[in-house]
């Protein structure tokens, strides 16, 4: 197991009453699988990715990496060293260029990371399918499914193996959503990565090797 | 790509705000140039003119309080003398190289004749009794206006304490007054110690006594003016006087004065039966000293007076030479104090321009800032790079300002003086004391001049930097409270 959620609380204080966004909410994740978590907006699936890629800490319950808890591995640390993200909007550094965007991440893990890090960027990107001279350009002149690519390749960058996606074909067209979900089972199913994407499309989720639903902050399984 | 060179590349991909932010500096940097500029300009007026005047001093009636006494307050005055003991006290104080008390007369002469100026020679016409001769004691015995570059020996020697302790008849005596009387180094000379009785009614006066003062000439003095280009200013008296005074004055040991004194008052009061009691009841000794003390140090003048002036009897009080600055520095103090007032306004400009030029930067950035954080990135990493972002185009417009703010100062400072010139009407000397030069206003100013040197480029840059530092804190405390989670999601 390389990522366990543990009676997650999260909820918003609405004068004297409680508004649970995470009730109680536990589940566990493996290595090499491409998960799903669907839900309706404002189901909460946005805040649990939140909570699981530490950019935000519970009311209560624990996140553990690796049986760790990440409160203890530090949620800077955390994000810095054991996971990557991707956002729907991309949220790329537009005056950047794509290569450059993929080499940030680079220079602020821990990780070992090969000293020619240009090359593994270049590299990189040309696995998810961005060639050399789109790799060179600043990334506002790249399509939004290019600039996904980045983002993909941004967050494998350092070598993580858990990837957790939010809405992430959430801006594309179909056939650009497909491929990008391509690539996200090539990475659980080749590389070994515990891919977890939140979204709200049933396409998706019928893909995935596990699915869950969230709905009025409770998580269940998704048949 | 550490956070460094990500900066680097921000100020080269934002070209447009990067200009924004260096016009934005630059502008500001000139004022605080310029301020720095003129208030190092006239720091060194000061430090300059102050050396020129020398760290000497001396202990005098507080003419400035006895002015503002009415009639009734002078009826309760009592002065004292100067005690003998008082000044040597003074005189073992640590701040003091050298020390000297003199007692001064004046003596006529039929057998030599005065300077009285180059231009003036000949054409005076005398008018009664002249008594141009100053007969200036000395117990200092290599003579502190020599050592003090007032005058110069050219010829001769100075005294020995063997000739000041016993008192004997030699003196030291003006080039220019040897030159007019064909005297030299080994030659004597008689002056003649005159008194005489003044008839009010009539207005006569009348030879009652006379003794000669032979003197043998040891050596040769010139005076040496703190401002070189004297001899230009042919047209200012005050100067020419001062000039001539001193030219007269010949040195002598002590004792001589004392001695001419005694003899003087001894025959006044032969004469005056009245004030000859009045003298034996008050029990007189008609020895007036005046002491020149001169520091180690021109800066020690305010200690040295906060110890001395307890120590000194009522009414009295230490003047230094550098007490003329004050009367002479006034459009450069004014400029001064000007300059002072712009640095701090334009410190406290650039800090809230700076800064919230750069707050709003950032709050275009936020995203940017956001992402660095939600991939790990230590904030103080975040910080580092928008502070060496900032520091970069600082130091870029800083440089340029250093140039041009000096130039600004110079334009400035000149419009300044010229129009100080036309408006200020210079305080005339009131009490004259024989530390006083002939410096003026006009001389403070002419040595007034704005240059890039070394203390101002530190200074400036030192200045600069930090409040540009000080207005990045706002922005700064902004990326510290950013939460990438509600900036990304």
């Amino acid at each position: 197991m390389i990522l366990e959620a543990k009676d997650l609380n999260y909820y918003y204080q609405d004068g004297e009453q409680r508004r649970y966004i995470l009730k109680d909410t536990s589940v566990s994740f493996e290595k090499g699988k491409f998960y799903t978590i669907l839900g309706q907006s404002g189901s909460g699936k946005t805040t649990l990715l939140s909570l699981l890629s530490a950019l935000d800490s519970p009311h209560s319950g624990t996140v553990l990496f690796k049986e760790e808890d990440i409160k203890k591995i530090g949620y800077e640390r955390y994000r810095r060293n054991n996971v990557g993200i991707i956002f729907q909007s991309y949220n790329l550094i537009p005056t950047f260029t794509a290569v450059e965007n993929v080499l940030v991440p680079m220079s602020i893990t821990e990780n070992e990371i090969p000293e020619d890090t240009k090359t593994v960027a270049y590299n990189l990107l040309d696995y998810i399918g961005i060639v050399k001279s789109k790799a060179d350009r600043l990334v506002n002149k790249l399509s939004g499914g290019e600039q996904q690519r980045v983002a993909i390749a941004r967050a494998l960058a350092t070598n993580v193996e858990l990837i957790l996606a939010d809405e992430p074909t959430g801006n594309l067209d179909e056939e650009m959503e497909q491929e990008i979900i391509d690539i996200f089972k090539k990475l659980a199913h080749e590389h070994e990565k515990c891919v977890i994407v939140v979204t709200h499309s049933n396409e998706i989720a019928l893909q995935s090797d596990q699915a869950f639903q969230l709905r009025k902050g409770v998580l269940s399984s998704y048949e | 790509m550490n956070f460094i060179k990500r900066g680097f590349l921000s100020i080269i991909r934002k070209k447009g705000k990067s200009l924004i932010l260096l016009a934005v500096i630059f502008i500001l940097g000139n004022l605080i140039a310029g301020a720095i500029s003129i208030q190092q300009a006239t720091g060194n007026v000061e430090k300059n003119i102050k050396e020129k005047l020398g760290a000497a001093a001396t202990v005098e009636l507080d003419y400035e309080t006895l002015d503002s006494f009415s009639d009734e307050e002078w009826e309760s005055v009592e002065i004292e003398d100067i005690d003998l003991n008082l000044i040597k006290q003074i005189g073992e104080l640590s701040y003091l190289k050298y020390y000297d008390y003199s007692m001064a007369t004046n003596l006529g002469s039929e057998s030599i004749e005065s300077y009285q100026g180059e231009e003036m020679d000949g054409d005076v016409v005398m008018m009664g009794p002249s008594m141009d001769f100053m007969l200036k004691g000395i117990n200092y015995a290599p003579v502190i206006d020599f050592e003090e570059q007032k005058g110069k020996l050219i010829d001769g020697r100075v005294f020995t304490q063997e000739e000041i302790d016993n008192g004997t008849s030699v003196a030291i005596i003006s080039k220019k007054l040897a030159e007019k009387n064909n005297l030299h180094v080994g030659d004597t000379f008689t002056l003649e110690n005159q008194v005489y009785d003044y008839d009010d009614e009539t207005g006569e006066e009348e030879l009652i006594d006379s003794r000669d003062v032979v003197l043998e000439i040891i050596g040769l003095f010139e005076p040496q003016s703190v401002k070189k280009d004297q001899e230009e200013k042919t047209d200012d008296y005050m100067i020419d006087w001062m000039d001539i005074d001193y030219q007269n004055t010949v040195y002598v040991p002590n004792e001589i004065v004392a001695s001419e004194n005694k003899y003087y008052w001894e025959a006044y009061m032969k004469m005056d039966e009245e004030y000859a009691a009045m003298v034996e009841e008050e029990d007189e000794s008609f020895e007036y000293y005046t002491p020149v003390f001169v520091l180690n140090n021109p800066e020690d003048i305010e200690a040295f007076e906060e110890e001395v002036n307890p120590l000194l009897p009522e009414y009295y009080t230490v003047i230094s030479a550098t007490d003329q600055y004050d009367s002479i520095a006034g459009p450069m103090e004014s400029m001064s104090k000007l300059s002072k007032y712009i640095l701090i306004v334009a410190v406290i400009a650039t800090v809230l321009i700076t800064g919230l030029v750069v707050l709003l930067f950032l709050r275009d950035r936020k995203r940017e800032l956001g992402i660095y954080l939600s991939l790990g990135e230590r904030r103080s990493h975040v910080v580092g790079q928008i502070l060496s972002e900032i520091m970069v185009v600082a130091l870029i417009g800083i440089t340029l300002s250093v140039f041009s703010g000096s130039f600004l100062a110079s334009q400035i400072s000149d419009t300044m003086i010229k129009a100080g010139d036309k408006n200020t009407s210079y305080e005339e000397v009131i009490y004259y004391n024989e530390l006083h030069t002939n410096l003026t206003t006009e001389d403070v100013l002419d040595s007034y001049e704005v240059n890039l040197n070394s203390s101002y480029i530190l200074g400036f840059y030192g200045i600069g930097l930090l409040t540009i530092l000080i207005s990045t804190v706002i922005p700064l405390m902004y990326i510290v409270r950013l939460n990438p989670k509600k900036i990304l999601m």
